[in-house]
């Protein structure tokens, strides 16, 4: 059961990071790689407004804000000096380790002993039977509110003009947008959700660490691809829910591996293995529906 | 639904079966954050140090061992699974420690550390030393002082010093401000020059090099990865590299007045039994290393045509 508690503690804080790549990825059909850097940015954002005593809440979303800002300029590194979508991601992924570095004023900035998202009177106020929980729930609620949110926003005209963007750009040209300007927007949306993820990383483990993000991008790809492939011939499991699925089984994968307590070495080619048996599992999963069909 | 509801429910029931661990003996897990010869020292030394106040291994405790390998997400994951299933946590480098202290906040189950630099600034431990939580380890500080009045017997000549450092490591940032307060009292400046990678490292030596007159090593794990290539550069401008501990000097470094990792790691087993014992971790002040031996390597030496110097002529010389 504790193992589960910490998977679903990890599982849901990640799969902020993954709908985030998933509207780069998959409705933008952009290989954004400012995720490395976004991430660690929302913690070190959060992280410093907690150790000068801001409200835990408001610190996620002034990290939301910070988010979107970078992703705000990947865009217009990409759309307005048409440098190619990877290029443009590496290079605000570069610069922002050296702006993470200056927000946090340090490499390594722990608050174990501040109230935070998780840690704080109300979460204490829950009943007794809650507590070992306490820390999913409030995860839960907000991957929730911002899944609740982001299927909303797809319905809309914007998140429809999103989709065309990634799917058929000359739809978008004929009804008279701009292009360029919708690809900004989805940057901005998914690195805003991704230095919330962050964010909610640092208050969760009450630390910032500027080597948090490596490897972000790697796992919200993973997570997005897992999901979509498990789900993919299910009409009612929508791709924001796949993502959210993804992540979790994704950190399932890497706690299996861990229980299964082999050699510390093998650990990655384990949780490799195990990916590969759940795409192949997926993809059988997917022929039998045809077949019905 | 079917097949995906099977699915979950393998892995949950794969998880469970291996969680139920024996009871009786004590669970003790040694969470590594990198693989490293003194990080790998440390917990031979803590595995020693247990044994010998009477915790041995397959007699009354059981060890999980777990590595991190320097990725910051399985170091959470590592930190949280011990958290569950062990009596005690062993956590080896700061991040480790870190996150360990922290998923043992809510249960309060002891976690001792152990190569840390600068457990204050990590905050894991107040000024005094002590801690409100249920933690204490070690700490390996480098004995700069000791490294500096080395650095000016071998080099009397010598004015700068120059640092290689990764931006992103905590102790790095500590020792290098230790070594720039204590440098000009042995008239010495140091020059540094900060990377992001390990892959910098070489571009870092070759601008730096023409600005010194030797390198001085941290207990920096990414620059010290790349250790190989900086002798390499050194040695062909003809300028030495103090090391911070002995396998660099067996690595080719000149000399070094460093942290004898097996020892620091023996501490802090007994510092564990301790708090099997009864103690409660918060209350036992971390432990500094006073240093270790000092090592040099003559052959080394006698490339670069460096005597070694009368008053550490006892040293240990790494190629005998």
């Amino acid at each position: 059961m504790n193992v589960l508690i910490g998977i679903l503690e990890e599982g849901l804080i990640y799969s902020l990071l993954a709908l985030g790549v998933l509207i780069t990825y998959r409705v933008l059909d952009f290989p954004d790689l400012t995720v490395d850097s976004s991430f660690p940015l929302g913690a070190a954002v959060s992280a410093i407004l907690t150790v000068n005593g801001m409200n835990p809440v408001l610190t996620l979303l002034v990290a939301m804000v910070a988010g979107g800002l970078a992703g705000l300029v990947t865009g217009i590194i990409h759309v307005k000096f048409k440098v190619r979508d990877l290029l443009s991601g590496i290079i605000v992924m570069t610069g922002l380790y050296s702006i993470n570095l200056r927000i946090a004023g340090r490499a390594n900035l722990p608050f174990f002993n501040m109230n935070t998202l998780m840690n704080n009177p109300f979460v204490k106020s829950f009943p007794a039977a809650l507590q070992p929980w306490s820390k999913v729930i409030v995860v839960l609620v907000i991957v929730l509110i911002v899944k609740v949110l982001l299927d909303l926003f797809m319905n809309t005209k914007a998140g429809f003009l999103l989709r065309a963007v990634g799917d058929n750009k000359t739809v978008v040209t004929t009804l008279a947008c701009d292009e360029g300007f919708v690809k900004i927007e989805g940057l901005v949306l998914a690195n805003a959700l991704v230095a919330l993820a962050g964010a909610v990383m640092a208050q969760k483990n009450r630390v910032f660490d500027i080597s948090m993000g490596t490897g972000s991008m790697v796992f919200g790809l993973a997570a997005v691809i897992i999901g979509t492939n498990i789900f993919k011939n299910r009409q009612k499991v929508n791709s924001s829910t796949a993502a959210i699925i993804g992540s979790i089984i994704y950190k399932a994968c890497v706690a299996l591996a861990l229980s299964l307590g082999l050699v510390p070495q093998d650990l990655k080619l384990i949780t490799a293995v195990l990916f590969l048996g759940i795409l192949i599992l997926g993809n059988g999963l997917k022929k039998k529906v045809k077949f019905h069909a | 639904m079917k097949k995906i509801t099977a699915m979950i429910i393998a892995l949950v029931l794969a998880l469970s079966l291996c969680c139920t661990a024996g009871a009786k003996t004590l669970t003790i897990g040694i969470a590594q954050f990198a693989e490293h010869p003194s990080l790998d020292n440390c917990r031979t030394g803590f595995i020693d140090g247990l044994a010998e106040a009477g915790y041995v291994e397959g007699d009354n405790v059981e060890y999980i061992l777990q590595n991190a390998q320097a990725d910051m997400g399985l170091t959470q994951q590592i930190a949280q699974q011990m958290a569950q299933e062990c009596d005690l946590i062993c956590a080896i480098a700061t991040p480790m420690a870190q996150a360990a202290v922290n998923a043992c906040l809510d249960n309060g189950k002891p976690v001792i550390y152990t190569a840390v630099s600068d457990p204050v600034a990590a905050m894991l431990a107040d000024a005094e030393g002590k801690s409100a939580l249920n933690t204490t380890g070690t700490c390996d500080l480098l004995p700069v002082e000791a490294q500096l009045k080395m650095i000016r017997a071998f080099l009397p000549e010598a004015k700068t010093i120059g640092i290689l450092y990764t931006t992103s490591e905590t102790n790095s940032e500590s020792q290098l401000k230790l070594y720039k307060d204590l440098a000009p009292a042995y008239g010495f400046e140091i020059v540094e020059a900060g990377v992001s990678m390990g892959a910098d490292v070489p571009l870092a030596m070759d601008n730096i090099l023409p600005k010194v007159d030797c390198i001085s090593n941290l207990t920096d794990n990414t620059v010290v990865s790349y250790l190989a290539v900086m002798i390499d550069k050194a040695n062909t401008a003809g300028k030495p590299i103090f090391g911070s501990e002995i396998e660099q000097v067996k690595n080719g470094c000149l000399a070094a007045e460093g942290v004898e990792y097996i020892s620091l790691g023996r501490q802090t087993g007994l510092m564990a039994a301790e708090v099997l014992n009864g103690a409660f971790a918060g209350e036992i002040a971390f432990w500094s290393s006073e240093g270790g031996d000092m090592t040099y390597n003559s052959e080394v030496a006698s490339a670069l045509g460096i005597a070694i110097p009368a008053e550490y002529a006892d040293g240990i010389d790494v190629t005998k």
